[in-house]
């Protein structure tokens, strides 16, 4: 009891320290995650300081904080059958790189990771300012003390520390004085452990799991979190814009050099780059999806009868040469190339808005809490030396140097401006963002023209394949027919024929024959039935998607609930691919992913069918190369429609098609 | 024995007619499209009606329709539905009303002639004539009815052979049992399925309803 008392503001002190390592360490720290190789190790020393903060927070406050990070195993790369590990399309030979990027993936994956550097951040400011508390009214009530003290002036005289107690405007007596200072240090020492306690109430906020405090239902919370976040992406975006600038430049340079195969080389080059960005544009800046607008590289020509190849009005020897003359009026014909240059050229003017919330927010921060928390540190020493005292409070004192009038200003209007700056960046991170994204889709969107081209693309290549399916799929129905019905109702006529034969003389004989050839025809018929179902299932044709759905489902091996929201019936052959994508994801989710249930969605909403297959299996399913998925995407290719497979390892897998088409009233003929 | 008959195909429809009125059965009317069904059903009121499926002028499953309409407004009107194919889903709907007089076959057993007169009297005598397709779809499926768990693997076999409708007798002769046997099985089968004691044939539908629902 008594020693908790006489040790709480030591213990006070130490946490004090730790909040001025841990706030000086954030910097370096946020540096060392720039260099992505040190970023686990990073998160670990961070984890490190908040474990040992939790464990303090037990030790000395009593306050229990359980660590909030995820649990598991770290997710390791799948390998292929053929050895390979593959991460975001990457084919990696060994483990290490792979289990590297998932590692940081999960890690800052993990919302307790944004929660620690919070905390780290926020340890000085508040923190570090409430264990200081205790400490300081002993230190203050010492001083006071000492200074009407007979040998505790002296003491002060010899070390020159008159003057930090010798407070003229103090014209109270003696005892009153003495009297302040033992009950400032007895509140001191009796508050110490209650400030341990709420110091460590503190940390639980940060460093336990998270519960719905009045900060995040209000939604003020989450509303600064969304402008530090818009923050951050708009400087990223400004380095992005920068690095294409620094491009522009370098077109600019080599097309002085080299004429204008250094444009095509260049902007060659920069394309995946400029994908990324219009990918992060649209995730960050919303609106429509902006696709990659570049022309498809035409084939090689056929050979002339002289045996050469023709590109633009130059012939070549080789089919090699060919290729490589074909890139330049490739790169140079498309106009997207010429938009994207203008992109580079015009992006950094845009993206330098980007600058402007950061700098807001970071000067917000700065008058509100590094001013004042380091203030102790480097203007105590220089108060004391020269005897100026510089008011904590911001960069006030350079503003009054710079416009003497506003010397009449208290200091503290430094807290009011800090908020002011820090709330008004936070109010324009989103809309400078969005300025971003737009300049860039007034660019960087594919234009009219080059969408019509893609779509014509599009549309050569799937009715391509919808031919080349729809003609293998007719010499397989060919070949089974030939092989199977046909060939049995051959034999159903040999022998009926043979029958006719021998009925008169050998009746028993004939008979046998007989049911041979009933058997035969069953025969045949059940193998029509079976390629039946192949083609067209005829419950389809008699019901329409949502009941043929019901009956695969009541034939399926495993539990499959069926929720279908179909007012009318979809164009049959967008009924007949969704009808065989539920039957194979029903196939795939009995087969290899060893579900226990399995739930179908159909619905059809703003001109979209869309059908949702839920398995609660072990995941982890990949659409392989030539695989039933990779099929019945390319048939879905053909009606614009999608199909989406997301299957985390661990389940569940979800898969979503969607086609688009209109529903037409129901029950109507679709055979 | 008044018979209805639904089917499209003239060379179907005619052979069915030799098939049945060679078997002592009178058709009393023959038709081809589903609307001309349901009126011959309530016009006629046969003593048991053989409907394929699929039927004009939509070519869905327009005889199935006509025929559940019919049976709700003459409740216990014996059915016999052929098709091209079986679907579980189908026989369900069929059963729902659990008052039995249901068959549902595929048109191949018409090639049996004896199998498929029997399973017409079946029907017409308010029992029940499941296609062993169906049948053979649901054993495929792991067991999900409590109940149903409870079943012995013979109770099963009884219950699998019941639901295509056979009588004792004929289950007794398949599995190699005494009627007395099977008649015991049954009634184990009635009890674990909370059946209560009634009318024999109307239990055994109930029995096969619950199979059904079982499996799903």
């Amino acid at each position: 009891m008594f020693r908790s008392y006489a040790l709480a503001p030591l213990r006070c002190v130490a946490l004090a320290l730790l909040a001025v390592f841990g706030f000086a360490a954030s910097l370096p720290l946020m540096m060392a995650i720039g260099a992505v190789v040190t970023y686990p190790h990073v998160l670990q020393v961070v984890r490190r300081l908040a474990g040992l903060s939790r464990w303090l927070a037990r030790a000395w406050g009593g306050i229990v904080i359980d660590p909030p990070y995820r649990e598991g195993p770290v997710p390791l790369p799948p390998r292929r059958p053929d050895g390979w590990y593959e991460h975001d399309g990457q084919l990696f030979k060994t483990r290490h790189y792979p289990a590297f990027f998932l590692r940081m993936q999960w890690l800052s994956g993990d919302p307790a990771t944004a929660r620690d550097w919070m905390w780290l951040l926020l340890l000085g400011p508040i923190g570090g300012l409430v264990a200081l508390l205790a400490p300081g009214l002993v230190v203050a009530g010492v001083l006071l003390a000492a200074g009407v003290t007979g040998p505790g002036r002296r003491a002060l005289d010899d070390a020159g520390l008159t003057e930090l107690v010798a407070w003229p405007f103090l014209a109270v007596p003696g005892w009153a004085v003495l009297a302040a200072g033992v009950a400032a240090v007895v509140t001191g020492v009796l508050a110490g452990p209650a400030l341990l306690r709420a110091h460590g109430r503190w940390a639980r906020y940060w460093l336990g799991h998270p519960g719905l405090t009045w900060w995040q239902s209000s939604g003020i919370g989450a509303w600064l979190r969304r402008g530090g976040h818009d923050t951050w992406k708009a400087a990223l975006l400004l380095g992005l814009s920068l690095t294409g600038f620094a491009m522009f430049l370098l077109t600019l340079l080599l097309t002085l050099v080299s004429g204008g195969f250094g444009i095509a080389w260049v902007s060659y080059a920069i394309r995946p780059m400029l994908n990324h960005y219009r990918r992060l544009c649209v995730t960050w800046g919303g609106g429509e999806p902006m696709p990659d607008p570049y022309r498809q590289r035409e084939g090689v020509p056929e050979p002339g009868p002289d045996g050469r190849y023709r590109v633009g009005r130059t012939l070549y020897a080789t089919r090699d040469g060919a290729r490589r003359a074909g890139f330049f009026p490739w790169i140079l014909g498309d106009p997207a190339t010429w938009r994207d240059l203008a992109w580079m050229a015009t992006a950094p003017l845009v993206a330098l808005l980007a600058v402007v919330p950061g700098v807001l927010i970071g000067a917000g921060y700065f008058g509100l809490f590094w001013q004042a928390l380091f203030w102790p540190l480097w203007a105590v020493p220089f108060g004391l030396i020269t005897g100026v005292w510089i008011s904590p409070w911001y960069v006030w004192q350079l503003t009054t140097l710079g416009m003497p009038a506003l010397d009449v200003l208290p200091g503290w209007v430094s807290i009011p401006i800090g908020l002011a700056l820090g709330l008004l960046g936070v109010l324009l991170a989103g809309p400078v963002l969005r300025l971003i994204a737009g300049w860039a889709r007034l660019l960087l969107a594919p234009s009219r023209s080059a969408r019509l081209t893609q779509r014509v693309e599009h549309l050569a290549q799937t009715r391509a394949e919808a031919v080349d399916a729809q003609s293998a799929e007719l010499r397989r129905i060919e070949r089974d027919l030939h092989d199977g019905a046909q060939a049995r109702l051959v034999a159903v006529g040999l022998s009926l024929g043979t029958v006719e034969q021998l009925m008169d003389r050998d009746p028993a004989a004939a008979r046998v024959l007989l049911a041979q050839a009933r058997e035969t025809s069953a025969a045949a018929l059940a193998e029509l039935r079976d390629l039946v179902r192949g083609i067209h299932p005829p419950v389809l044709a008699e019901r329409g998607l949502a009941d043929a759905v019901r009956a695969l489902a009541l034939d399926a091996a495993l539990p499959v609930e069926v929720r279908a929201e179909l007012t009318g019936q979809p164009p049959a052959p967008v009924a007949t691919a969704a009808y065989f994508a539920v039957a194979e994801a029903l196939t795939n989710a009995t087969r290899h992913a060893q579900a226990s249930r399995v739930g179908v969605d159909i619905r059809h909403t703003g001109g979209l069918l869309r059908v949702t297959v839920t398995d609660d299996g072990r995941g982890g399913a990949a659409p392989s190369h030539g695989g039933g998925l990779h099929g019945l995407r390319r048939r879905l290719a053909t009606f614009d429609g999608t199909l989406a497979l997301h299957s985390p390892q661990g389940g569940p897998t979800v898969l979503t098609l969607e086609i688009p088409c209109a529903l037409s009233s129901p029950r109507t003929s679709t055979s | 024995m008044r018979v209805v008959l639904a089917e499209d195909l003239y060379l179907l429809r005619e052979g069915l007619v030799r098939l049945l009125e060679a078997h002592d059965f009178s058709v009393v009317a023959a038709v081809e499209t589903g609307p001309d069904l349901l009126d011959a059903l309530l016009a006629h009121r046969p003593d048991v009606a053989v409907v394929d499926v699929r039927l004009p002028p939509t070519n869905t499953d327009e005889g199935l329709q006509a025929a559940l309409t019919a049976r709700r407004q003459v409740p216990g009107l014996p059915v016999l539905v052929l098709s091209q194919h079986v679907e579980q889903l189908y026989a369900r709907e069929l059963l729902a009303d659990g008052t039995g007089g249901i068959g549902y076959l595929l048109k191949d057993r018409v090639f049996n002639a004896d199998q498929f007169v029997d399973a017409v009297h079946r029907v017409a005598g308010g029992g029940t004539a499941m296609d062993p397709e169906v049948i053979a779809k649901l054993m495929q499926q792991p067991v999900r009815n409590v109940p149903l768990a409870r079943l012995t693997p013979r109770e099963r076999e009884v219950l699998e052979l019941m639901a295509e409708g056979r009588s004792n007798a004929a289950i007794g002769q398949r599995l190699f049992l005494s009627e007395s046997a099977v008649g015991k099985h049954t009634a184990s089968i009635f009890g674990k399925l909370d059946l209560a004691p009634s009318d024999d044939d109307n239990r055994r539908v109930l029995a096969v309803l619950a199979y059904l629902n079982g499996a799903a």
